[in-house]
Protein backbone atom coordinates (compact mmCIF):
# COMPACT_ATOMS: atom_id res chain seq x y z
CA UNK A 1 0.00 0.00 0.00
CA UNK A 2 2.75 2.39 1.02
CA UNK A 3 4.76 1.48 -2.08
CA UNK A 4 1.82 2.50 -4.27
CA UNK A 5 1.73 5.92 -2.64
CA UNK A 6 5.20 6.60 -4.00
CA UNK A 7 4.04 5.75 -7.52
CA UNK A 8 0.97 7.95 -7.18
CA UNK A 9 2.84 10.84 -5.64
CA UNK A 10 4.41 12.19 -8.82
CA UNK A 11 7.89 11.82 -7.33
CA UNK A 12 8.24 8.47 -9.05
CA UNK A 13 7.42 10.00 -12.43
CA UNK A 14 9.81 12.86 -11.76
CA UNK A 15 12.62 10.35 -11.22
CA UNK A 16 11.50 8.35 -14.27
CA UNK A 17 11.68 11.57 -16.28
CA UNK A 18 15.22 12.26 -15.10
CA UNK A 19 16.22 8.71 -15.98
CA UNK A 20 14.74 9.13 -19.46
CA UNK A 21 16.66 12.35 -20.01
CA UNK A 22 19.89 10.73 -18.87
CA UNK A 23 19.15 7.79 -21.17
CA UNK A 24 18.62 10.12 -24.11
CA UNK A 25 21.81 12.08 -23.32
CA UNK A 26 23.70 8.81 -23.03
CA UNK A 27 22.43 7.57 -26.37
CA UNK A 28 23.26 10.90 -27.97
CA UNK A 29 26.80 10.85 -26.59
CA UNK A 30 27.24 7.24 -27.69
CA UNK A 31 26.13 8.00 -31.23
CA UNK A 32 28.24 11.14 -31.48
CA UNK A 33 31.29 9.34 -30.29
CA UNK A 34 30.86 6.88 -33.13
CA UNK A 35 29.94 9.47 -35.70
CA UNK A 36 26.45 8.09 -36.21
CA UNK A 37 23.88 10.69 -37.20
CA UNK A 38 20.63 10.76 -35.20
CA UNK A 39 17.91 12.26 -37.39
CA UNK A 40 14.39 12.70 -35.97
CA UNK A 41 13.08 9.35 -37.27
CA UNK A 42 15.71 7.49 -35.25
CA UNK A 43 14.55 9.23 -32.09
CA UNK A 44 11.01 8.18 -32.93
CA UNK A 45 12.13 4.55 -33.36
CA UNK A 46 14.00 4.74 -30.09
CA UNK A 47 11.01 6.31 -28.30
CA UNK A 48 8.58 3.69 -29.59
CA UNK A 49 10.87 0.89 -28.47
CA UNK A 50 11.38 2.41 -25.02
CA UNK A 51 7.61 2.78 -24.62
CA UNK A 52 6.97 -0.80 -25.70
CA UNK A 53 9.69 -2.23 -23.48
CA UNK A 54 8.36 -0.15 -20.59
CA UNK A 55 4.83 -1.42 -21.31
CA UNK A 56 6.08 -5.01 -21.23
CA UNK A 57 7.73 -4.58 -17.84
CA UNK A 58 4.72 -2.75 -16.43
CA UNK A 59 2.36 -5.40 -17.83
CA UNK A 60 4.24 -8.19 -16.09
CA UNK A 61 4.39 -6.23 -12.84
CA UNK A 62 0.71 -5.27 -12.91
CA UNK A 63 -0.40 -8.81 -13.75
CA UNK A 64 1.64 -10.26 -10.91
CA UNK A 65 0.36 -7.54 -8.60
CA UNK A 66 -3.26 -8.30 -9.37
CA UNK A 67 -2.77 -12.04 -8.92
CA UNK A 68 -2.76 -13.12 -12.58
CA UNK A 69 0.49 -15.12 -12.93
CA UNK A 70 -0.64 -16.74 -16.20
CA UNK A 71 -1.18 -13.32 -17.76
CA UNK A 72 2.22 -12.23 -16.42
CA UNK A 73 4.01 -15.27 -17.87
CA UNK A 74 2.27 -15.40 -21.22
CA UNK A 75 2.23 -11.62 -21.63
CA UNK A 76 5.85 -11.39 -20.55
CA UNK A 77 6.85 -14.04 -23.11
CA UNK A 78 4.81 -12.58 -25.95
CA UNK A 79 5.57 -8.91 -25.40
CA UNK A 80 9.12 -9.69 -24.26
CA UNK A 81 9.81 -11.57 -27.48
CA UNK A 82 8.42 -8.71 -29.53
CA UNK A 83 10.52 -6.27 -27.51
CA UNK A 84 13.72 -8.30 -28.03
CA UNK A 85 13.18 -8.81 -31.76
CA UNK A 86 11.96 -5.24 -32.17
CA UNK A 87 14.92 -4.04 -30.10
CA UNK A 88 17.40 -5.85 -32.35
CA UNK A 89 15.75 -4.32 -35.42
CA UNK A 90 15.62 -0.90 -33.82
CA UNK A 91 19.28 -1.09 -32.88
CA UNK A 92 20.28 -1.92 -36.46
CA UNK A 93 18.27 1.06 -37.61
CA UNK A 94 19.80 3.34 -35.01
CA UNK A 95 23.39 2.47 -35.89
CA UNK A 96 22.79 2.75 -39.62
CA UNK A 97 24.32 5.62 -41.62
CA UNK A 98 27.60 5.62 -39.71
CA UNK A 99 30.05 8.16 -41.08
CA UNK A 100 33.55 7.80 -39.53
CA UNK A 101 34.62 11.08 -41.08
CA UNK A 102 32.20 12.98 -38.87
CA UNK A 103 33.65 11.65 -35.67
CA UNK A 104 36.25 14.36 -35.13
CA UNK A 105 33.79 17.17 -35.76
CA UNK A 106 31.04 15.98 -33.51
CA UNK A 107 33.00 14.92 -30.45
CA UNK A 108 33.92 18.43 -29.42
CA UNK A 109 30.75 20.31 -30.29
CA UNK B 1 38.61 30.32 -17.66
CA UNK B 2 38.12 32.14 -20.97
CA UNK B 3 35.56 31.13 -23.58
CA UNK B 4 38.30 29.91 -25.83
CA UNK B 5 39.84 27.90 -22.99
CA UNK B 6 36.62 26.11 -22.28
CA UNK B 7 35.89 25.48 -25.94
CA UNK B 8 32.43 27.09 -25.78
CA UNK B 9 31.33 30.29 -27.46
CA UNK B 10 29.35 33.09 -25.78
CA UNK B 11 26.13 32.22 -27.66
CA UNK B 12 26.20 28.70 -26.42
CA UNK B 13 26.99 29.71 -22.89
CA UNK B 14 24.12 32.20 -22.92
CA UNK B 15 21.84 29.54 -24.24
CA UNK B 16 22.80 27.13 -21.49
CA UNK B 17 22.23 29.82 -18.91
CA UNK B 18 18.82 30.71 -20.31
CA UNK B 19 17.96 27.03 -20.56
CA UNK B 20 18.99 26.64 -16.91
CA UNK B 21 16.72 29.47 -15.82
CA UNK B 22 13.88 28.18 -18.01
CA UNK B 23 14.32 24.66 -16.58
CA UNK B 24 14.22 26.04 -13.06
CA UNK B 25 11.05 27.99 -13.88
CA UNK B 26 9.43 25.01 -15.61
CA UNK B 27 10.48 22.67 -12.80
CA UNK B 28 9.12 25.09 -10.20
CA UNK B 29 5.87 25.54 -12.11
CA UNK B 30 5.59 21.76 -12.48
CA UNK B 31 6.06 21.28 -8.77
CA UNK B 32 3.46 23.96 -8.09
CA UNK B 33 0.97 22.24 -10.39
CA UNK B 34 1.76 18.88 -8.87
CA UNK B 35 1.18 20.36 -5.40
CA UNK B 36 -2.15 21.83 -6.48
CA UNK B 37 -3.26 18.52 -8.03
CA UNK B 38 -2.14 16.62 -4.93
CA UNK B 39 -4.09 19.01 -2.73
CA UNK B 40 -7.21 18.45 -4.81
CA UNK B 41 -6.70 14.74 -5.40
CA UNK B 42 -9.87 12.82 -4.49
CA UNK B 43 -7.60 9.98 -3.38
CA UNK B 44 -6.55 12.18 -0.45
CA UNK B 45 -10.09 11.91 0.94
CA UNK B 46 -9.05 8.68 2.57
CA UNK B 47 -12.00 6.34 2.98
CA UNK B 48 -14.27 8.78 1.15
CA UNK B 49 -12.84 8.51 -2.36
CA UNK B 50 -16.06 7.33 -3.92
CA UNK B 51 -18.01 10.14 -2.37
CA UNK B 52 -15.70 12.55 -4.16
CA UNK B 53 -16.34 10.88 -7.51
CA UNK B 54 -12.84 9.47 -7.71
CA UNK B 55 -14.02 6.50 -9.68
CA UNK B 56 -15.56 8.61 -12.41
CA UNK B 57 -12.27 8.51 -14.21
CA UNK B 58 -13.80 7.76 -17.58
CA UNK B 59 -14.61 10.81 -19.65
CA UNK B 60 -18.09 9.92 -20.90
CA UNK B 61 -18.57 13.07 -22.98
CA UNK B 62 -16.67 11.67 -25.98
CA UNK B 63 -18.88 8.61 -26.08
CA UNK B 64 -22.32 10.15 -25.60
CA UNK B 65 -24.94 9.21 -28.18
CA UNK B 66 -28.47 10.44 -28.86
CA UNK B 67 -30.23 7.10 -28.55
CA UNK B 68 -29.36 4.11 -26.38
CA UNK B 69 -27.45 1.31 -28.10
CA UNK B 70 -30.19 -1.30 -27.69
CA UNK B 71 -32.40 -1.46 -30.75
CA UNK B 72 -36.14 -0.93 -30.74
CA UNK B 73 -37.54 -2.91 -33.64
CA UNK B 74 -41.28 -3.12 -33.14
CA UNK B 75 -44.21 -2.49 -30.86
CA UNK B 76 -43.08 -2.81 -27.28
CA UNK B 77 -44.74 -4.21 -24.19
CA UNK B 78 -43.94 -4.25 -20.50
CA UNK B 79 -42.61 -7.40 -18.82
CA UNK B 80 -44.95 -9.50 -16.71
CA UNK B 81 -42.85 -10.02 -13.61
CA UNK B 82 -45.08 -12.83 -12.35
CA UNK B 83 -43.79 -15.19 -15.03
CA UNK B 84 -40.92 -13.39 -16.75
CA UNK B 85 -38.99 -12.65 -13.58
CA UNK B 86 -37.43 -15.97 -12.74
CA UNK B 87 -37.44 -15.40 -8.98
CA UNK B 88 -41.10 -14.49 -8.93
CA UNK B 89 -42.03 -17.42 -11.17
CA UNK B 90 -39.90 -19.95 -9.30
CA UNK B 91 -41.43 -18.76 -6.01
CA UNK B 92 -44.97 -19.26 -7.33
CA UNK B 93 -43.97 -22.60 -8.85
CA UNK B 94 -42.61 -23.91 -5.53
CA UNK B 95 -45.67 -22.67 -3.61
CA UNK B 96 -48.09 -24.23 -6.08
CA UNK B 97 -46.05 -27.44 -6.32
CA UNK B 98 -46.25 -27.89 -2.55
CA UNK B 99 -49.96 -27.25 -2.45
CA UNK B 100 -50.51 -29.87 -5.21
CA UNK B 101 -53.17 -29.74 -7.91
CA UNK B 102 -53.11 -27.70 -11.12
CA UNK B 103 -51.04 -24.60 -11.65
CA UNK B 104 -52.98 -21.35 -11.32
CA UNK B 105 -52.91 -18.43 -13.74
CA UNK B 106 -50.75 -16.82 -14.99
CA UNK B 107 -48.36 -19.74 -14.40
CA UNK B 108 -50.65 -22.21 -16.13
CA UNK B 109 -50.78 -20.35 -19.44
CA UNK B 110 -47.07 -19.56 -19.24
CA UNK B 111 -46.12 -23.23 -18.88
CA UNK B 112 -48.45 -24.16 -21.72
CA UNK B 113 -46.51 -21.77 -23.93
CA UNK B 114 -43.10 -22.62 -22.46
CA UNK B 115 -43.05 -26.32 -21.50
CA UNK B 116 -39.21 -26.22 -21.48
CA UNK B 117 -39.36 -23.82 -18.52
CA UNK B 118 -41.69 -26.14 -16.62
CA UNK B 119 -39.12 -28.91 -17.14
CA UNK B 120 -36.33 -26.72 -15.83
CA UNK B 121 -38.38 -25.52 -12.85
CA UNK B 122 -39.20 -29.13 -12.00
CA UNK B 123 -35.59 -30.20 -12.45
CA UNK B 124 -34.55 -27.68 -9.84
CA UNK B 125 -37.08 -28.87 -7.26
CA UNK B 126 -36.81 -32.58 -7.92
CA UNK B 127 -33.15 -33.16 -8.69
CA UNK B 128 -30.85 -30.19 -8.26
CA UNK B 129 -31.85 -29.01 -4.79
CA UNK B 130 -31.83 -32.52 -3.26
CA UNK B 131 -28.39 -33.21 -4.78
CA UNK B 132 -27.05 -29.91 -3.49
CA UNK B 133 -28.32 -30.70 -0.01
CA UNK B 134 -26.58 -34.06 -0.10
CA UNK B 135 -23.30 -32.50 -1.26
CA UNK B 136 -23.60 -29.73 1.28
CA UNK B 137 -23.20 -32.22 4.11
CA UNK B 138 -20.01 -33.54 2.56
CA UNK B 139 -18.32 -30.50 1.00
CA UNK B 140 -20.15 -27.46 2.38
CA UNK B 141 -17.82 -26.72 5.33
CA UNK B 142 -15.23 -25.21 3.01
CA UNK B 143 -17.55 -22.31 2.29
CA UNK B 144 -18.47 -21.56 5.88
CA UNK B 145 -16.51 -18.30 6.10
CA UNK B 146 -17.68 -17.01 2.75
CA UNK B 147 -21.29 -17.70 3.73
CA UNK B 148 -20.83 -16.04 7.10
CA UNK B 149 -19.26 -13.03 5.38
CA UNK B 150 -22.05 -12.87 2.81
CA UNK B 151 -24.74 -13.04 5.51
CA UNK B 152 -23.00 -10.28 7.45
CA UNK B 153 -22.75 -8.07 4.37
CA UNK B 154 -26.45 -8.52 3.69
CA UNK B 155 -27.48 -8.01 7.30
CA UNK B 156 -27.93 -4.26 7.06
CA UNK B 157 -30.58 -2.74 4.86
CA UNK B 158 -33.80 -0.79 5.02
CA UNK B 159 -37.15 -2.54 5.34
CA UNK B 160 -38.75 -3.15 1.98
CA UNK B 161 -41.44 -0.68 0.99
CA UNK B 162 -44.83 -1.97 2.03
CA UNK B 163 -47.26 0.48 0.49
CA UNK B 164 -48.18 1.41 -3.10
CA UNK B 165 -46.67 4.46 -4.85
CA UNK B 166 -49.54 6.86 -4.15
CA UNK B 167 -49.08 6.26 -0.41
CA UNK B 168 -45.39 5.60 0.02
CA UNK B 169 -43.78 8.02 -2.38
CA UNK B 170 -45.14 11.38 -1.22
CA UNK B 171 -43.34 13.20 1.59
CA UNK B 172 -45.21 13.99 4.78
CA UNK B 173 -44.14 15.49 8.05
CA UNK B 174 -44.50 13.71 11.39
CA UNK B 175 -48.14 14.71 11.67
CA UNK B 176 -48.86 13.29 8.23
CA UNK B 177 -49.24 16.66 6.52
CA UNK B 178 -47.88 16.74 2.95
CA UNK B 179 -44.57 18.62 2.65
CA UNK B 180 -44.50 21.46 0.11
CA UNK B 181 -41.70 21.14 -2.50
CA UNK B 182 -38.91 23.72 -2.18
CA UNK B 183 -38.26 26.10 -5.07
CA UNK B 184 -35.20 24.87 -6.93
CA UNK B 185 -32.76 26.92 -8.99
CA UNK B 186 -33.01 24.88 -12.17
CA UNK B 187 -32.66 21.27 -13.39
CA UNK B 188 -28.92 21.49 -14.00
CA UNK B 189 -28.14 22.60 -10.45
CA UNK B 190 -30.53 19.98 -9.05
CA UNK B 191 -28.88 17.19 -11.05
CA UNK B 192 -25.50 18.35 -9.77
CA UNK B 193 -26.74 18.37 -6.21
CA UNK B 194 -28.43 14.97 -6.49
CA UNK B 195 -25.30 13.39 -7.98
CA UNK B 196 -23.05 14.87 -5.33
CA UNK B 197 -25.38 13.66 -2.59
CA UNK B 198 -25.67 10.18 -4.11
CA UNK B 199 -21.89 9.93 -3.97
CA UNK B 200 -21.90 11.35 -0.47
CA UNK B 201 -24.28 8.54 0.41
CA UNK B 202 -21.76 6.04 -0.94
CA UNK B 203 -22.57 5.56 -4.62
CA UNK B 204 -19.71 4.81 -6.98
CA UNK B 205 -21.57 5.84 -10.14
CA UNK B 206 -24.70 7.94 -10.63
CA UNK B 207 -26.80 8.57 -13.71
CA UNK B 208 -30.12 10.28 -14.34
CA UNK B 209 -32.67 9.58 -17.07
CA UNK B 210 -36.31 10.11 -17.88
CA UNK B 211 -38.04 6.85 -17.08
CA UNK B 212 -39.10 4.85 -20.14
CA UNK B 213 -42.37 3.15 -19.08
CA UNK B 214 -41.37 0.05 -21.10
CA UNK B 215 -39.03 -0.85 -18.25
CA UNK B 216 -41.73 -0.86 -15.57
CA UNK B 217 -43.21 -4.26 -14.79
CA UNK B 218 -46.74 -4.76 -16.10
CA UNK B 219 -47.68 -6.36 -12.77
CA UNK B 220 -45.99 -5.61 -9.48
CA UNK B 221 -43.00 -7.79 -8.71
CA UNK B 222 -43.02 -6.46 -5.21
CA UNK B 223 -46.21 -8.03 -3.92
CA UNK B 224 -46.12 -6.41 -0.53
CA UNK B 225 -47.96 -3.14 -0.40
CA UNK B 226 -50.09 -3.68 -3.46
CA UNK B 227 -53.65 -4.48 -2.62
CA UNK B 228 -54.03 -6.77 -5.57
CA UNK B 229 -50.72 -7.75 -7.12
CA UNK B 230 -52.58 -9.37 -10.01
CA UNK B 231 -53.96 -6.00 -11.10
CA UNK B 232 -51.87 -4.34 -13.83
CA UNK B 233 -49.47 -1.73 -12.46
CA UNK B 234 -50.14 1.73 -13.89
CA UNK B 235 -46.93 3.71 -14.23
CA UNK B 236 -47.43 6.60 -11.78
CA UNK B 237 -47.06 10.07 -13.27
CA UNK B 238 -44.57 11.09 -10.60
CA UNK B 239 -42.13 8.39 -11.78
CA UNK B 240 -40.86 10.85 -14.33
CA UNK B 241 -37.15 10.43 -13.69
CA UNK B 242 -34.99 7.53 -12.61
CA UNK B 243 -31.77 8.08 -10.70
CA UNK B 244 -29.47 5.09 -10.93
CA UNK B 245 -26.96 4.56 -8.12
CA UNK B 246 -24.83 1.59 -7.14
CA UNK B 247 -21.56 0.08 -6.04
CA UNK B 248 -19.30 -2.79 -7.10
CA UNK B 249 -19.01 -6.10 -5.28
CA UNK B 250 -15.75 -6.64 -3.38
CA UNK B 251 -13.25 -7.39 -6.12
CA UNK B 252 -11.20 -10.31 -4.77
CA UNK B 253 -14.15 -12.50 -3.70
CA UNK B 254 -15.92 -11.55 -6.93
CA UNK B 255 -13.10 -13.13 -8.93
CA UNK B 256 -13.51 -16.28 -6.82
CA UNK B 257 -17.08 -16.81 -8.05
CA UNK B 258 -19.28 -18.77 -8.01
CA UNK B 259 -18.50 -19.93 -4.47
CA UNK B 260 -16.84 -17.07 -2.65
CA UNK B 261 -18.30 -13.93 -4.16
CA UNK B 262 -21.57 -12.48 -2.97
CA UNK B 263 -24.04 -9.99 -4.33
CA UNK B 264 -24.98 -9.14 -0.76
CA UNK B 265 -22.19 -6.66 -0.12
CA UNK B 266 -23.01 -4.39 -3.05
CA UNK B 267 -26.75 -5.03 -2.74
CA UNK B 268 -26.71 -3.90 0.85
CA UNK B 269 -24.75 -0.73 0.08
CA UNK B 270 -26.90 0.10 -2.95
CA UNK B 271 -30.06 -0.33 -0.85
CA UNK B 272 -28.74 2.05 1.77
CA UNK B 273 -27.66 4.64 -0.81
CA UNK B 274 -31.03 4.57 -2.60
CA UNK B 275 -32.92 4.83 0.69
CA UNK B 276 -30.86 7.82 1.77
CA UNK B 277 -31.46 9.45 -1.59
CA UNK B 278 -35.20 8.83 -1.31
CA UNK B 279 -35.16 10.47 2.14
CA UNK B 280 -33.19 13.45 0.83
CA UNK B 281 -35.53 14.05 -2.11
CA UNK B 282 -38.53 13.74 0.16
CA UNK B 283 -36.97 16.26 2.54
CA UNK B 284 -36.96 18.67 -0.40
CA UNK B 285 -40.71 18.05 -0.69
CA UNK B 286 -40.69 15.86 -3.82
CA UNK B 287 -42.00 12.30 -4.19
CA UNK B 288 -39.44 9.49 -4.38
CA UNK B 289 -39.43 5.71 -4.31
CA UNK B 290 -36.61 3.20 -4.17
CA UNK B 291 -36.33 0.11 -6.37
CA UNK B 292 -33.68 -1.94 -4.68
CA UNK B 293 -31.97 -5.32 -4.74
CA UNK B 294 -32.39 -8.27 -4.02
CA UNK B 295 -35.94 -8.31 -5.37
CA UNK B 296 -37.68 -5.15 -4.27
CA UNK B 297 -38.16 -3.60 -7.69
CA UNK B 298 -41.10 -2.32 -9.67
CA UNK B 299 -38.95 -2.02 -12.77
CA UNK B 300 -36.05 -3.58 -14.68
CA UNK B 301 -32.83 -1.81 -13.81
CA UNK B 302 -30.24 -2.57 -16.57
CA UNK B 303 -32.02 -0.75 -19.42
CA UNK B 304 -32.65 2.23 -17.14
CA UNK B 305 -28.94 2.35 -16.29
CA UNK B 306 -28.20 2.30 -20.03
CA UNK B 307 -30.61 5.21 -20.60
CA UNK B 308 -28.87 7.06 -17.75
CA UNK B 309 -25.51 6.82 -19.53
CA UNK B 310 -23.86 4.43 -17.11
CA UNK B 311 -22.98 1.78 -19.67
CA UNK B 312 -24.25 -0.75 -22.18
CA UNK B 313 -25.75 -4.22 -21.91
CA UNK B 314 -23.43 -7.14 -22.59
CA UNK B 315 -24.12 -10.54 -24.12
CA UNK B 316 -24.57 -11.84 -20.58
CA UNK B 317 -27.47 -9.46 -20.02
CA UNK B 318 -25.64 -7.48 -17.36
CA UNK B 319 -24.81 -3.79 -17.53
CA UNK B 320 -21.19 -3.05 -18.52
CA UNK B 321 -19.82 0.26 -17.28
CA UNK B 322 -16.47 1.66 -18.44
CA UNK B 323 -15.22 2.01 -14.85
CA UNK B 324 -16.33 -1.27 -13.25
CA UNK B 325 -17.21 -3.50 -16.18
CA UNK B 326 -20.08 -5.74 -15.10
CA UNK B 327 -19.14 -5.48 -11.43
CA UNK B 328 -21.87 -2.99 -10.60
CA UNK B 329 -24.99 -3.56 -8.50
CA UNK B 330 -27.44 -0.80 -9.19
CA UNK B 331 -30.55 0.52 -7.47
CA UNK B 332 -33.01 3.11 -8.74
CA UNK B 333 -34.93 6.00 -7.22
CA UNK B 334 -37.94 7.23 -9.18
CA UNK B 335 -39.04 10.81 -8.64
CA UNK B 336 -40.37 13.93 -10.35
CA UNK B 337 -37.86 16.41 -8.96
CA UNK B 338 -36.89 18.33 -12.13
CA UNK B 339 -33.34 17.37 -13.14
CA UNK B 340 -31.09 17.59 -16.19
CA UNK B 341 -30.75 14.07 -17.55
CA UNK B 342 -27.63 12.26 -18.77
CA UNK B 343 -27.15 10.92 -22.30
CA UNK B 344 -26.56 7.27 -23.11
CA UNK B 345 -23.06 6.22 -24.11
CA UNK B 346 -21.52 3.93 -26.70
CA UNK B 347 -18.14 2.57 -25.60
CA UNK B 348 -18.14 -0.19 -28.21
CA UNK B 349 -19.65 -3.00 -26.10
CA UNK B 350 -22.07 -4.03 -28.87
CA UNK B 351 -19.22 -4.71 -31.28
CA UNK B 352 -16.98 -6.24 -28.65
CA UNK B 353 -19.62 -8.76 -27.56
CA UNK B 354 -20.13 -9.92 -31.16
CA UNK B 355 -16.66 -11.52 -31.20
CA UNK B 356 -15.86 -12.05 -27.54
CA UNK B 357 -18.40 -14.61 -26.23
CA UNK B 358 -16.18 -15.37 -23.23
CA UNK B 359 -19.18 -15.26 -20.87
CA UNK B 360 -21.01 -17.79 -23.04
CA UNK B 361 -17.97 -20.08 -23.03
CA UNK B 362 -17.52 -19.79 -19.27
CA UNK B 363 -21.18 -20.17 -18.26
CA UNK B 364 -21.57 -23.63 -16.68
CA UNK B 365 -25.30 -23.85 -17.44
CA UNK B 366 -25.19 -22.75 -21.06
CA UNK B 367 -27.59 -19.90 -20.28
CA UNK B 368 -25.83 -17.32 -22.43
CA UNK B 369 -26.33 -17.55 -26.16
CA UNK B 370 -23.49 -17.95 -28.65
CA UNK B 371 -25.87 -16.76 -31.34
CA UNK B 372 -27.01 -13.29 -32.33
CA UNK B 373 -29.72 -11.20 -30.73
CA UNK B 374 -33.43 -11.99 -30.69
CA UNK B 375 -36.52 -9.84 -30.27
CA UNK B 376 -37.76 -9.49 -26.71
CA UNK B 377 -40.87 -7.32 -26.21
CA UNK B 378 -40.02 -5.14 -29.21
CA UNK B 379 -36.30 -4.77 -28.47
CA UNK B 380 -33.32 -6.70 -29.80
CA UNK B 381 -31.16 -8.30 -27.14
CA UNK B 382 -29.17 -11.43 -26.41
CA UNK B 383 -31.36 -14.20 -25.04
CA UNK B 384 -30.55 -15.41 -21.53
CA UNK B 385 -32.04 -18.63 -20.27
CA UNK B 386 -32.80 -17.48 -16.74
CA UNK B 387 -34.26 -20.85 -15.69
CA UNK B 388 -31.02 -22.67 -16.54
CA UNK B 389 -29.05 -19.92 -14.84
CA UNK B 390 -31.08 -20.17 -11.63
CA UNK B 391 -30.74 -23.95 -11.69
CA UNK B 392 -26.99 -23.55 -11.55
CA UNK B 393 -27.38 -21.08 -8.69
CA UNK B 394 -29.46 -23.63 -6.82
CA UNK B 395 -26.81 -26.29 -7.27
CA UNK B 396 -24.00 -24.13 -5.99
CA UNK B 397 -22.50 -24.84 -2.56
CA UNK B 398 -20.89 -21.47 -1.91
CA UNK B 399 -22.85 -18.25 -1.68
CA UNK B 400 -26.19 -17.84 -3.38
CA UNK B 401 -25.78 -17.06 -7.07
CA UNK B 402 -23.02 -17.59 -9.60
CA UNK B 403 -21.80 -14.34 -11.25
CA UNK B 404 -19.13 -16.19 -13.25
CA UNK B 405 -20.14 -14.26 -16.35
CA UNK B 406 -19.43 -11.08 -14.41
CA UNK B 407 -16.00 -12.28 -13.23
CA UNK B 408 -14.82 -13.52 -16.62
CA UNK B 409 -16.01 -10.56 -18.70
CA UNK B 410 -12.94 -8.69 -20.01
CA UNK B 411 -14.54 -5.39 -18.98
CA UNK B 412 -14.68 -6.55 -15.35
CA UNK B 413 -11.13 -5.72 -14.46
CA UNK B 414 -9.82 -3.52 -11.72
CA UNK B 415 -9.44 0.18 -12.47
CA UNK B 416 -5.71 0.18 -13.15
CA UNK B 417 -3.83 1.70 -16.09
CA UNK B 418 -3.69 -1.58 -17.99
CA UNK B 419 -7.36 -2.46 -18.12
CA UNK B 420 -8.68 1.06 -18.35
CA UNK B 421 -6.36 1.70 -21.31
CA UNK B 422 -7.82 -1.39 -22.99
CA UNK B 423 -11.35 -0.03 -22.47
CA UNK B 424 -10.32 3.31 -23.96
CA UNK B 425 -8.70 1.62 -26.95
CA UNK B 426 -11.75 -0.51 -27.80
CA UNK B 427 -14.06 2.45 -27.24
CA UNK B 428 -12.09 4.67 -29.61
CA UNK B 429 -11.26 2.12 -32.32
CA UNK B 430 -13.93 2.07 -35.06
CA UNK B 431 -12.23 -0.76 -37.03
CA UNK B 432 -12.95 -3.59 -34.60
CA UNK B 433 -9.34 -4.79 -34.90
CA UNK B 434 -8.57 -4.00 -31.27
CA UNK B 435 -11.70 -5.93 -30.20
CA UNK B 436 -10.39 -9.06 -31.86
CA UNK B 437 -6.83 -8.60 -30.64
CA UNK B 438 -7.88 -7.93 -27.05
CA UNK B 439 -10.34 -10.83 -27.05
CA UNK B 440 -7.56 -13.16 -28.23
CA UNK B 441 -5.21 -11.89 -25.53
CA UNK B 442 -7.94 -12.13 -22.90
CA UNK B 443 -8.64 -15.77 -23.74
CA UNK B 444 -4.97 -16.65 -23.70
CA UNK B 445 -3.90 -14.61 -20.66
CA UNK B 446 -6.84 -15.12 -18.31
CA UNK B 447 -7.92 -18.75 -18.58
CA UNK B 448 -10.21 -20.33 -16.00
CA UNK B 449 -11.46 -23.82 -15.12
CA UNK B 450 -13.59 -25.77 -17.58
CA UNK B 451 -17.30 -24.88 -17.25
CA UNK B 452 -18.26 -28.35 -15.98
CA UNK B 453 -15.72 -28.10 -13.12
CA UNK B 454 -17.83 -25.41 -11.46
CA UNK B 455 -20.54 -27.95 -10.65
CA UNK B 456 -20.83 -29.81 -7.36
CA UNK B 457 -19.35 -33.33 -7.30
CA UNK B 458 -22.70 -35.10 -7.52
CA UNK B 459 -23.39 -33.20 -10.73
CA UNK B 460 -19.97 -34.08 -12.18
CA UNK B 461 -17.85 -31.11 -11.10
CA UNK B 462 -15.37 -30.28 -8.36
CA UNK B 463 -16.69 -27.03 -6.85
CA UNK B 464 -14.16 -24.98 -8.84
CA UNK B 465 -13.90 -21.20 -8.56
CA UNK B 466 -12.78 -18.82 -11.32
CA UNK B 467 -9.89 -17.61 -9.15
CA UNK B 468 -8.57 -18.60 -5.73
CA UNK B 469 -10.43 -16.98 -2.82
CA UNK B 470 -8.74 -14.20 -0.85
CA UNK B 471 -6.94 -15.40 2.29
CA UNK B 472 -9.65 -14.12 4.62
CA UNK B 473 -12.31 -16.37 3.08
CA UNK B 474 -10.38 -19.64 3.34
CA UNK B 475 -12.32 -21.43 6.05
CA UNK B 476 -9.74 -24.19 6.38
CA UNK B 477 -7.06 -21.66 7.42
CA UNK B 478 -9.09 -20.32 10.36
CA UNK B 479 -11.52 -22.95 11.51
CA UNK B 480 -10.79 -26.48 12.59
CA UNK B 481 -13.04 -28.49 10.31
CA UNK B 482 -12.31 -31.71 12.20
S1 LIG C 1 -24.73 -16.24 -13.50
FE1 LIG C 1 -23.56 -18.12 -13.97
S2 LIG C 1 -25.08 -19.56 -14.70
FE2 LIG C 1 -26.00 -17.52 -14.80
S3 LIG C 1 -25.58 -16.78 -16.85
FE3 LIG C 1 -23.90 -16.04 -15.57
S4 LIG C 1 -22.33 -17.62 -15.76
FE4 LIG C 1 -24.22 -18.52 -16.49
S1 LIG D 1 -17.68 -11.63 -21.69
FE1 LIG D 1 -17.41 -10.75 -23.71
S2 LIG D 1 -19.29 -11.27 -24.81
FE2 LIG D 1 -19.68 -11.53 -22.64
S3 LIG D 1 -20.54 -9.59 -21.98
FE3 LIG D 1 -18.36 -9.50 -21.56
S4 LIG D 1 -17.53 -8.53 -23.41
FE4 LIG D 1 -19.57 -9.23 -23.95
Amino acid sequence: MRAMQIFNSGFFWFIEGILCVVMILGLRAFMRERGIPMPAWKWVVFGVWVLFAGFTIAFVGTSLGEGEPTAATRGGLLFGLIAVIGGAGAWRALVSGRDPGERAQVTDS
Amino acid sequence: MSDSDSGTNPNRRDFIKIAGVASAAAGGAGLGMFGYAAGQDPASYLGWQNQEGASLIFERKHYEVDVPTYEKIGPTSRPDARVENIFDRRGSFMRQLRSGGEFEEPLKSYYEKHPEDLELDRLSAEEIIPKRMADEAEYGDRFFLSQAWSDAMGAVGPDPIDSPPEENDFPRDRRGTPIEPVKLKGPEMTARLIKKLAMQFGSTLVGITELNPDWVYAYPLRRRGFENPDEPLEVPEHWKYAIVVGTPMSWDPMYANPNYGTSNDAYSRSRIIATRLEAFIKALGYPARTHIPGNSYDLMVPPIAIDAGLGQQGRHGVLITPELGSNFRPAVVTTNIPMKTDRPIDIGVEDFCKHCKICAEVCPSGSITMEGKVEVRGYRRYAIDTAKCLNFWMSNLGNMGCRLCVSACPYTRKANWLHKSAVRITAADPTGLSDRALTGLQKSFYPGPDPEDYYIPSLGGDNASYREPPWWLRTEDFIDLG
